[in-house]
């Protein structure tokens, strides 16, 4: 364990992961982990700076949360989860005597009133809606497929169907018909629906500290829920510099001091940039495992510094490499979906597995042999990584895993 | 582009460089994981060193990492951790049976034996002699691997992928260890089993012919440097002048015909000495045999047999019956009966009036087509399956205590033939009459029939292979029945051993029942007193010193080698005495198929050197007593006659508190 340094901050980190942990132990701050429960035992055996805490019951515990970090000399709270940003809204506005930190943070909650802040502040976004329930999934994509000048016999354009308050891809679907509908049940309402834009799927994942970002990453999707890769192609770098200007019209109208933003955008083929959603936590899929692989440095000990009150710009700047021209080539995911219905074994395709970029997986023998049906995305069965020089190989390798079966 | 880099595969040595290259730096980042990051390293590891070791020359690779990688973690956390507690024991059943990471870091911590061995590698824990020597070990064990054939149907039923990389891993640790240290150990192993005369010598067998191809390829000392190699390779290849140099059986058959009376009678006494000095049989002996017989030299028999005055006398009372049985019975593939034949005589169980005609009856039942069908599956089909089942009844009743369950879960059937080889030889043959009939027993449990043909199966899966020929008919049959008792004994308020025990085994199991574990909370009833109990009926200082009259089924509590918990087993307490030492014994009957187990705490149970007869285990009377955890008794022998010490009681009661019943409550 690296030794603390006890003139930096004492950070708590709001949920669990051993990814995270294992990153901090590596690092000098002073660190608890906020966590359930069930993880209680984990942490004492293997001394675990620890308070258990179940984000699950409702927030008017916050305080008592806040005061508990306080009285331990705690100086800030960090997110993991999309569970807990709202907490770590409400804590570091305690912690940090700045009440607005929770209404910002709940901004980044709820995926409508994100988008409408977005829209106030100039940011261009698609067409979108609430629903409450199936009837508004109708009417909206009736709608824009009207918009779209479809006749009736048309194939619709698809909507996107996204929970509220979910993480990533979690509960979002694409909706082209009426049966698409009518899969949906009663409790993933109420909902966002988006327009469909066709366009390259992008995210970006920036640190941001003093108000300036100071590390940007894009990261390419090859196909949305299935891959992703840092960093991205040379076609789609060379929108850097309008990108950075957008990361900071958001910085600006969400108001970001510090912290870290994880938004997703569209940019269609004539240049234009669509806003999707935002998060103020770690993206999924692993990104942050991918810029390790690429660039060399932790980006869980780079969230620590960004959230830290007591670190300084010289650390900053010689903790972050130059982006691109730093990176030791292109690192990727692959998530792997069973192809069959009813599978045994795990096998690598041999492709794969001999290939030069691949790195390693963490697919699981599967326990159940009936694969159930996949209605939404974001339930992947392990990832698989990769590594090497080529970009436009790694995206078309990645492009050919989905044709490929992992699980037989 | 996926297939360009798939021409790139084929190129072997490319490949392995990628993924040398993959493996140092998944190595590197386990290293500096944190204790919280180590596992998820690990495993990532462990799946480039997989592919490694699939590889051609991948063994020389991991072995110089074996160090690093130990180093950096990859074992910690895991029972490989500890490398100096390592049982060589259960790394055949890992690298067969276990799924593909762990198989990767057995065969990882073999090599990491291997350069500690080798002086490249130092370990705090583990010396390099004691690396070797759990190498030695490991080969000895899986030797099969090492001949590359007669791999027996249960691996090849678990045969994985790792498979072909496994058995070059066992080559490769022998070529870098050494036949020489094999090859005594080896010895030294086949000696120690053969001590508890097994009927099951297939794998001894195998083993001697790879001993003697090792001494013939030159590769170690010559043979009187490896004390007992010489008898051992004799007593099969050629235990007597006219076989001395493994002719071949017809030109040994054309050899005996020419040879002199003297000669002749030589043969016998040379097969005889070999068979009573090894327990192993040559395919000469049955040879020599059949031709005495059909050569009308009859009068070799008892020589041949090796018989004393009680033997020769039984061969006299029952000669038709013996050469029937040597008719129908005695082969080249199934020569090791002769051993169990001279036993039969030797044991004077022919004199007992059910038995003679119950082997008549045996001659002459044709094999139900389901009998047949087991058996071929079991013993092949190069002999009819009634020789072997006829081999396997005169070697089961020759040495009843040679039986062993083989691979199955099967301790309680396996210890039911051999209790009534020993004391119920009749009751065996009824059954193996039944069986061989229809496809089924009848048992009787307190009084109600029980028809095995229409019971669902019990403990055993699949078919037995690994066993002998009368185990193969009876034991699945037994198995349904032992479970189908426990059925009915269900939610009866105590263990149902009390009421399964005497009505499996007989009326001589005794009545009274002790146990020293609560059946509904595992928690410890009264252990002294059942202690108490135990001495009062067995010890014979404390008992008026009565002998054991009828073998008894009795639990153990097995404890592994650090003295932990494993599960509870069926074995037969077949007397207790005084051993050459003066000490109190209790020697007993283990149907696992070698006894010679390390229970931990020091109990290791001895098989030979302390007053065993062959196929006993024997334990000091109170280490004994410190396993123990259920018994039977007659119900003669009141509470003490003479008292039993406290301190006696309470040291043992202490020993097994410390090993199987630690963490057990006291009721």
């Amino acid at each position: 364990m690296t030794d603390k340094n006890s003139d930096k901050g004492y950070i708590a980190i709001f949920g669990w992961s051993l990814r995270c942990i294992d990153a901090l132990e590596k690092f000098d701050r002073r660190y608890v982990i906020v966590a359930p429960a069930w993880a209680e035992a984990y942490a004492v055996e293997h001394d675990i700076p620890f308070v258990a805490w179940d984000f699950e019951r409702l927030n008017d515990r916050s305080f008592e949360l806040a005061t508990t970090l306080d009285d331990m000399g705690v100086d800030v709270a960090i997110p993991l989860f999309e569970e807990t940003v709202e907490w770590a809204g409400a804590v570091n506005s305690v912690l940090m005597k700045n009440p607005r930190l929770l209404g910002q943070s709940m901004l980044f909650r709820d995926k409508s009133l994100m988008k409408r802040r977005a829209q106030l502040g100039g940011i261009r976004v698609g067409i979108f809606e609430e629903a409450m329930d199936q009837t508004d999934v109708i009417r909206f994509l009736r709608r824009v497929n009207q918009t779209l000048l479809k006749l009736d016999g048309d194939p619709n354009d698809p909507i996107h169907f996204k929970a509220f308050d979910k993480a990533g891809c979690l509960g979002h679907r694409v909706i082209r018909t009426a049966d698409d509908v009518a899969s949906i049940s009663d409790d993933e309402f109420p909902a966002l629906l988006e327009s469909h834009l066709d366009g390259w799927e992008f995210a970006v994942e920036a640190w941001i500290k003093d108000g300036k970002i100071q590390f940007l990453n894009i990261s390419e999707y090859v196909t949305l829920g299935y891959s992703v890769f840092v960093p991205a192609t040379p076609e789609l770098e060379k929108w850097r510099g309008r990108i950075t200007q957008e990361i900071e019209k958001l910085i600006d109208v969400f108001d970001i001091d510090f912290g870290f933003i994880h938004p997703e955008y569209f940019v269609t083929s004539d240049g234009t940039m669509y806003f999707g959603e935002v998060a103020y936590r770690p993206p999924g899929f692993n990104v942050f495992e991918l810029l390790e692989r690429s660039y060399g440095f932790n980006a869980y000990q780079a969230l620590v510094l960004v959230f830290d009150p007591k670190t300084t710009q010289e650390e900053l700047d010689a903790f972050f490499p130059t982006p691109v021209a730093d990176a030791k080539g292109h690192a990727g995911c692959f998530g792997v979906y069973p192809r069959r219905r009813v599978v045994s074994n795990l096998e690598i395709p041999a492709a794969t597995e001999n290939h030069a970029y691949f790195d390693f997986h963490e697919l699981a023998p599967p326990h159940a042999q009936k694969v159930t049906k996949r209605t939404a995305f974001g339930t992947h069965w392990g990832l698989v990584y990769f590594f090497g020089e080529d970009a436009v190989e790694m995206r078309d390798l990645l492009k050919a895993q989905e044709e490929l079966d992992y699980y037989l | 582009m996926v297939d360009a880099e798939m021409t790139d595969s084929k190129n072997p040595a490319a490949n392995l460089g990628m993924l040398l290259d993959r493996l140092d730096r998944q190595v590197t980042h386990l290293d500096s994981a944190s204790r919280i990051g180590k596992t998820d390293h690990a495993i990532r590891v462990l799946d480039v060193a997989r592919r490694v070791l699939l590889h051609e020359d991948g063994l020389p690779a991991l072995r110089e990492r074996a160090g690093t990688m130990d180093k950096a973690g990859l074992f910690s956390g895991t029972d490989w951790g500890h490398p100096a507690n390592l049982l060589p024991g259960l790394v055949k059943h890992t690298l067969t049976y276990a799924p593909a990471p762990t198989i990767t870091l057995e065969a990882i911590s073999l090599l990491r034996f291997v350069a500690v061995a080798s002086g490249e590698y130092a370990h705090p824990t583990l010396p390099p002699a004691q690396a070797e020597h759990f190498l030695t070990q490991v080969l000895a064990l899986n030797l099969d691997r090492l001949l590359g054939q007669g791999a027996d149907e249960a691996r090849r039923n678990a045969d994985g992928p790792l498979t072909p990389a496994i058995d070059r891993l066992m080559q490769y640790v022998m070529q870098e260890i050494g036949t020489e240290g094999i090859l005594d150990h080896l010895i030294d192993e086949i000696w120690r089993i053969m001590a508890q005369r097994p009927l099951q010598v297939d794998h001894v067998k195998a083993m001697i012919v790879q001993i003697a191809q090792a001494l013939q390829s030159g590769n170690a000392k010559a043979a009187d440097a490896h004390r007992g190699a010489d008898r051992l390779i004799s007593a099969l290849f050629g235990p007597s002048t006219l076989s001395r140099d493994d002719p071949g059986i017809a030109a040994y058959v054309d050899r005996l015909s020419r040879a002199d009376a003297r000669t002749v009678q030589d043969e016998a006494y040379a097969m005889a000495r070999a068979m009573h000095d090894t327990g192993l049989v040559s395919d000469y002996h049955a040879t020599y045999l059949r031709w005495a017989l059909e050569a009308d030299h009859a009068t070799m028999l008892p020589d041949a047999l090796g018989l004393s005055s009680t033997g020769l006398d039984a061969l006299r009372c029952y000669e038709p019956l013996v050469r029937a049985l040597v008719d129908a019975a005695i082969q080249p593939g199934t020569t090791q009966a002769v051993y169990g034949l001279s036993l039969m005589l030797e044991r004077g169980i022919l004199y007992s009036p059910p038995i003679a005609p119950s082997l008549w009856r045996l001659l002459e039942t044709p094999l139900s087509g389901d009998g047949i069908a087991a058996l071929e599956a079991s013993c092949g089909t190069a002999l009819p399956a009634r020789t072997h089942l006829v081999a396997g009844i005169i070697m089961l009743l020759g040495q009843p205590l040679g039986v062993g369950q083989g691979n199955n879960p099967t301790c309680q059937s396996a210890r039911a033939l051999s209790l009534w080889a020993l004391n119920d030889p009749d009751y065996l043959l009824w059954l193996v009459a039944q069986v061989s009939r229809g496809n089924g027993l009848i048992l009787h449990f307190e009084g109600e029939p029980l028809d095995t043909g229409t019971l669902p199966p019990g403990l055993a899966v699949s078919t037995l292979l690994d066993a002998d020929p009368v185990s193969v008919l009876l034991v699945p049959h037994l198995d349904r029945a032992y479970a189908e008792m426990g059925r009915r004994c269900a939610g009866r308020p105590e263990d149902p051993h009390r009421w399964i025990n005497p009505e499996l085994h007989g009326w001589w199991v005794g009545r009274d029942f002790h146990i020293a574990v609560d059946v509904a909370t595992g928690a410890l009833k009264d252990y002294e007193g059942f202690l108490r109990h135990f001495h009062a009926s067995y010890h014979p200082q404390h008992n008026g010193n009565q002998p054991v009259i009828h073998p008894q089924p009795a639990g153990i509590a097995v404890t592994d080698s650090k003295g932990t918990f494993v599960g509870w087993h069926a074995i037969t307490l077949i007397r207790v005495g005084l051993d050459p030492a003066e000490r109190m014994r209790v020697y007993f009957f283990n149907p696992n198929n070698d006894s010679g187990q390390d229970w931990g705490h020091g109990i290791v149970v001895s098989t030979h050197g302390c007053g065993e007869r062959f196929g006993e285990g024997s334990l000091p009377f109170e280490d004994f007593a410190a396993r123990l955890y259920l018994f039977h008794d007659d119900g003669l022998s009141p509470l003490a006659p003479a008292p039993v010490p406290d301190g006696q009681i309470t040291d043992i009661a202490e020993k097994g508190r410390k090993s199987w019943a630690a963490g057990r409550a006291d009721l």
